[in-house]
């Protein structure tokens, strides 16, 4: 989600070590391509209270590679004259192909700690990830996918439309009912910025699937 | 040397000169020197003689001039050999004509002529042929024949020893022939050559990649018997000249694909990656020929590919396209070399795309050679396997894409697979591309493929309109069908191939989703889609087939109470008169299919519909509970968790009524 430029001071980032075992996470029906979800961000800075509505996709998934993709709309933007649509790219925290630490992004191990630390299915986590990263996780049963979502480019909009997607996404996702909280980080926007998404059935009675394959 | 000038001779009256009786050996020799010098890298000249009859007329002097021993005959001799040399050099029409004129024993039966300069020449002349896939096979297997090739290989004369081992490189096919040649101490004498001169590496280096080809056996004699065969091989990867590296990398790439086990611990096949960058520039066969050797190297080996991407192979390649432009052979090799590395590593493609190369990519899309057509596409493919490269639309744009709609009308059945393979990934994209395909006349041209006879294209053709209809609306769904029809889409859900029927399958799982009213596709003209779609659910072997059977319904069961009471009527149906269809794919093996069924039967029981509690009823009668119990603890995250999720339904339900 594009938001404003605030005042913060810049972070080192660190090096995230190498993870063994085979702890991927669990091909999950609800994030796969084609699901949607919807609900808000919390832009709220200390002047005021805003919250924009969004609708993502997921449009490309490989577990393999801990890699996701799809795009963010956000709907009542108060600068934008349409919903202002961007495409993102997840990492999934699989201990293989990521670890909790980002090591990049102007986030430090303290910032990706005290953002982890804001979901509560990582607090059974929280000691094995302080001890060794989280290396020795096993994923493979556990019901919640935890991600970094980070934001490429306007869809639908140029650059220079005075929003910004500088920062990242810290996000949960629940394998049981589809939904998702992130908190945005970005140095210089206001911290903590809270997405809330559920799993949409956009209009239908019950869950639909739909797929592609590439060649 | 004096001779006839260009205006005193006209061909006819040269072809006399050579065959008539009245010439003496002096005019004859004349004659021989002018025609030698008329038809030497003239393609037209040579043509025009052979037509004339020139080539019978200098094997005749050729024929007589063999058996006499004077200086007059040794010089027509000289001439009527490199002459018809000149005959055979890249012409296969030449070769035929010197085949046809019986030339072959003749030259053969010089390689032991007392005299160095008619061996030479013999023997160059015979090469020359053996380049030809006209000339013909040498019979290893006839008496005498195999004895003779050693003969051959074990002249001190190089050119001699290299007509040996062309011969092997032509004419040696079947791994009979293979396992032949490699007990008769052929491969002894060939490693032997190895350390020859360049012409003698370089025969030999093709020979024993002929013998060794696609037989492990063979392979292991070789390393068995001749211990130091793989290192001098290895060594010649550093010879002074590229061709010699390029041969040995050849060799040691099919030694790799054929017996792994060989090259494991030298750490060579990482160096084959920087022996072939560095000879991708050199301007004659060997430039052409190494990025053929670099796809093969690096196909399907991701280390191989990143190690290359380490070494600037994609700015390399790409270096060699701009100067390339006109050589058919080295752009399609450059376009399946860079069509590799793209195939699974992301950086390759983003630098590839950063190179702004495209331009070219769209020149080589309307080359004459159709072999560049089906690399390009391939190309294409492998750096459009980029959700975020197409979700950018980085490098798709009309131009090519109308280009690649062109080429599905190829008469070469693997472009046109080629341009489906490339179509398929395109339209997955997110902005333009499907319009674009659409208004380029390639939905036509996919629906005309879907009913081809041969099933490659059927089924590339189907899985490109798979894609193609991926997350659209209802408005793009409707022009879609409209250009292919219920009535296709049915045979192909029916079709004969099993892969066939599973991306049509495909297709319709992902007709049904979107709008609501998407679903109604399936219950036009009485349902016949969704019944052929529960035929083969039914009758269906493979898993992949029932897997997006299930989708379909699983889909289907998303939608309105009439929906959900069709598919609650297919789920019902018992399979082979014994279960019901939904228990039996909750009791299977594969976790995907347990998983669909149970996103079914949320779908069916889903709180917000009316009939919920009726179908929650039906399902309970015949023994959904105990068999959802049983996945409770599945191994498979998903499973257990959707089960959960039925599971709670059903008691809400439960609770709901007994309140």
């Amino acid at each position: 989600m594009p938001v404003r430029v605030a005042e913060a001071s810049a972070a080192s980032s660190q090096l995230s070590g190498a993870s063994s075992g085979n702890t991927i996470p669990p091909a999950c029906s609800l994030l796969s391509v084609g699901q949607a979800f919807s609900g808000t961000q919390n832009v709220s800075s200390l002047q005021k209270d805003e919250a924009w509505r969004v609708n993502v996709r997921i449009q490309g998934c490989d577990l393999q590679h801990g890699y996701l993709c799809g795009t963010m709309e956000a709907l009542n933007v108060p600068m934008a004259d349409t919903p202002v649509v961007t495409f993102w790219e997840g990492e999934i925290v699989d201990t293989k192909n990521y670890t909790f630490f980002t090591g990049k992004w102007e986030a430090t191990t303290e910032v990706d700690i005290r953002h982890w630390t804001k979901f509560a299915s990582f607090s059974p986590l929280m000691s094995q990830v302080e001890n060794d990263g989280g290396k020795s996780l096993d994923f493979s049963n556990y019901p919640y996918i935890f991600m970094r979502w980070k934001e490429q480019y306007f869809v639908n909009v140029g650059p220079d439309c005075g929003l910004t997607i500088a920062g990242f996404y810290y996000v949960c996702f629940s394998c049981s009912d589809g939904s998702i909280s992130g908190f945005y980080y970005d140095p210089n926007s206001s911290p903590f910025q809270k997405l809330e998404l559920k799993s949409t059935n956009e209009g239908r009675c019950g869950f639909s699937f739909s797929s592609y394959e590439l060649q | 040397m004096p001779t006839y000038a260009a205006t005193l001779l006209r061909p006819d009256d040269l072809i006399i000169r050579l065959t008539s009786s009245a010439s003496d050996g002096d005019d004859k020799l004349k004659a021989l020197r002018y025609l030698k010098n008329q038809i030497i890298g003239n393609r037209t000249k040579k043509l025009s003689y052979i037509k004339l009859g020139a080539v019978p007329a200098v094997v005749s002097i050729l024929s007589d001039s063999s058996a006499g021993n004077c200086e007059a005959s040794l010089s027509l001799l000289v001439q009527a050999v490199a002459t018809i040399g000149s005959f055979a050099c890249g012409l296969d029409t030449g070769v035929k004509a010197v085949i046809d004129a019986e030339a072959l024993p003749i030259l053969f039966s010089l390689i032991n002529y007392p005299n160095e300069k008619i061996v030479d020449a013999g023997t160059r002349s015979l090469k020359l042929i053996y380049q030809s896939k006209l000339a013909p096979r040498y019979n290893f297997f006839q008496e005498k024949n195999m004895e003779s090739l050693l003969l051959l290989l074990n002249s001190e004369n190089e050119n001699v020893s290299g007509l040996g081992a062309s011969i092997i490189t032509h004419s040696c096919r079947t791994s009979i022939e293979q396992k032949a040649l490699s007990e008769t101490g052929v491969l002894k004498k060939l490693v032997s050559l190895l350390g020859g001169s360049l012409c003698q590496r370089e025969a030999s280096l093709e020979s024993l990649a002929t013998i060794t080809k696609g037989n492990p056996e063979v392979i292991s004699q070789l390393v068995g018997l001749e211990e130091k065969a793989l290192s001098i091989i290895t060594e010649l990867t550093k010879d002074k000249y590229p061709r010699i590296r390029l041969l040995a990398c050849v060799f040691l790439l099919a030694l790799r694909n054929t017996s792994p086990c060989y090259l494991e611990d030298t750490g060579i096949t990482t160096k084959l990656v920087l022996i072939l960058l560095d000879i991708l520039d050199d301007p004659g066969q060997v430039g052409d020929e190494a990025p053929f050797a670099l796809s093969n190297l690096v196909a399907g080996n991701k280390d191989l590919q990143n190690l290359a991407f380490e070494a600037n192979a994609v700015d390399k390649l790409c270096d060699c396209l701009q100067k390339a432009v006109l050589q058919p052979r080295r752009v399609q090799g450059i376009f399946l070399a860079l069509a590799g590395l793209c195939s699974t590593l992301e950086k390759c493609r983003s630098r590839l795309l950063s190179l702004q190369v495209f331009n070219l990519v769209n020149s080589a899309l309307t080359h004459r050679s159709s072999d560049v057509h089906e690399a390009v596409c391939i190309f294409f493919k492998c750096i459009s396997r980029s959700i975020k490269n197409l979700s950018a639309d980085h490098f798709i744009n009309e131009t090519n894409i109308s280009l690649l709609v062109e080429l599905l009308n190829d008469t070469s059945t693997s472009v046109q697979i080629a341009a489906l393979g490339a179509i398929s990934n395109i339209v997955i994209d997110f902005t333009t591309n499907k319009l674009t395909i659409i208004q380029c006349g390639g939905l036509r041209e996919l629906v005309q493929l879907s009913k081809s006879m041969d099933s490659s294209l059927r089924l590339n053709a189907v899985w490109a309109l798979r894609n193609l209809i991926f997350l659209t609306d209802r408005q793009f769904k409707e022009v879609v069908m409209l250009e292919l029809t219920s009535t296709a889409l049915l045979s192909l859900i029916c079709d004969s191939e099993t892969s066939v029927q599973e991306q049509a399958l495909a297709f319709v799982r992902n007709l049904v989703d979107g709008p609501l009213e998407c679903i109604d596709y399936v219950f036009a003209e009485g349902g016949l889609l969704l019944q052929a779609v529960c035929r083969q659910i039914r009758s269906a072997l493979k898993d992949e087939v029932l897997v997006q059977g299930l989708y379909i319904l699983c889909n289907v069961a998303s939608g309105n109470e009439f929906h959900k009471e069709a598919v609650m009527q297919a789920l019902l149906y018992p399979i082979d008169n014994s279960q019901p269809m939904i228990l039996r794919f909750l009791q299977s093996s594969n976790s995907q299919l347990q998983t669909v069924s149970t996103w079914a039967i949320i779908n069916l029981i889903s709180p917000s519909s009316p009939g919920s509690s009726d179908r929650a009823v039906k399902l309970k009668n015949i023994g959904i509970i105990p068999q959802l119990k049983i996945l409770v603890n599945d191994s498979c995250l998903d499973v257990k968790l959707r089960v959960k999720t039925a599971l709670g339904l059903f008691m809400n339900i439960e609770d709901g009524a007994a309140e």
